[in-house]
């Protein structure tokens, strides 16, 4: 055993509620190596490269939920649009309900007033959409259905730094 | 490689022109395309136009540079979150934002096959003591006065060979089996006779099936 399998081990894990990978705090644990070492962040940022190196002849990337703070391995951009079409294809509505939600939780820290989504939405009623988007597991929403929250899941699946760059390109 | 440098001018020309609408204002630089360019450069370098082309991927590099900076400044305004929400007031169709979605979706990989389990066992396999090989103990090699069975004969073949020819010479002419007759010997017999194969062979002997005589050419 080697730092190459302790790392394909804890960054291709699935954990319980959604998660997958690891923190750098856990990588570091599991190399038995102390992130409150000087040098901790120069030797973490050179395993995830060298990593990245290694597995990127497979057809794979590491990358950083920005929800959880993990890091993960995903199939490289080409590849992943052909195994993981657009789940929302066929669901217009509930992609623009998702979107709203995304402009809404994040500038408020993950967290998103049903108020405020409606408002952007301009739908009279957006719980039902709320609702399936919960059931897909991108998010959850309180008991008085007055706020929603980001899982960390749709950090996983949908690349939010390059939508937002695509919407900043969009809108320039 | 004419044609090379050809190419090297020109990319290095499109570059110029790219710079100066940029700084023009003629085009932005977030419009721009760039990979064609890079890989144009990657597919014509060669070891002769290495040294332009170096030139050529500098400006190509501040070009991207250049690029990078201005999408930075673009993320980090503070205007951002704003445009995103005048960009929703503008009742985009849903079909537009599910476009936006599209190529942003990822699959994430896992290997649950790879379990700490498995890692611990193997790593128990790979660590479990070894026991050390057996020691093997030199030979001691000792002299000893016992012949060997094979043994090397003293002399050469031919040296041999030429001996027993001078042995018969004065018998010449005479026929095969009177040369055996008074050997007893049957190794010396043996030997006499791969003798006479070989200056037969040689053409220093000669036979005469018919008589069954050896002789000497100088003989005839």
């Amino acid at each position: 055993m080697n730092e190459m399998s302790i790392l394909m081990h804890v960054l291709s894990r699935k954990l319980e509620n959604n998660r997958v990978g690891a923190t750098k705090k856990e990588i570091l644990h599991a190399l038995s190596f102390s992130h409150k070492n000087k040098n901790a962040d120069i030797y973490f940022q050179d395993l995830i490269a060298n990593v990245a190196k290694y597995i990127e002849p497979l057809g794979l990337q590491i990358k950083y939920n920005p929800i959880d703070n993990n890091w993960f391995i995903t199939y490289e951009p080409e590849i992943s649009n052909i195994i993981k079409a657009n789940p929302f294809e066929d669901k217009p509505k509930l992609a623009a309900t998702l979107f709203c939600v995304l402009i809404c939780c994040l500038r408020n820290s993950g967290i998103g007033k049903v108020h405020q989504i409606k408002e952007l939405r301009k739908k009279k009623s957006i719980i039902e959409d709320l609702k399936e988007l919960e059931s897909l597991g991108y998010i959850t929403l309180d008991d008085n259905q007055l706020q929603v929250k980001l899982t960390p899941l749709i950090g996983y699946q949908l690349d939010l730094n390059k939508l937002f760059i695509k919407l900043a390109l969009k809108l320039k | 490689m004419v044609e090379a440098k050809d190419i090297s001018e020109e990319l290095n020309k499109k570059i110029e022109e790219i710079q100066q609408k940029v700084y023009s204002g003629e085009i932005a630089l977030l419009d721009l395309e760039l990979v064609t360019l890079f890989n144009n450069l990657k597919d014509t370098l060669t070891v002769k136009n290495i040294n332009k082309h170096s030139k050529s991927y500098k400006e190509a590099c501040t070009l991207l540079d250049q690029k990078f900076k201005e999408l930075k400044n673009l993320l980090g305004s503070s205007t951002i979150e704003k445009t995103f929400i005048e960009y929703l007031k503008t009742n985009p169709k849903e079909e537009e934002i599910v476009k936006l979605f599209e190529n942003c979706w990822r699959e994430v990989f896992y290997m649950d096959t790879l379990s700490i389990n498995f890692l611990r066992f193997s790593k128990n396999l790979l660590c479990k003591e070894k026991k050390p090989s057996p020691e093997e103990e030199p030979i001691e090699i000792q002299e000893t006065n016992e012949e060997f069975i094979v043994k090397i004969p003293k002399h050469k073949f031919t040296e041999k060979m030429m001996n027993y020819f001078k042995s018969i010479r004065n018998k010449l002419p005479c026929s095969f089996d009177s040369l055996f007759e008074e050997e007893v010997d049957d190794i010396k017999l043996c030997k006499s006779f791969v003798y006479i194969l070989h200056l037969l062979q040689s053409g220093m002997l000669n036979y005469q099936k018919e008589t069954n005589f050896l002789f000497l050419e100088e003989d005839e």
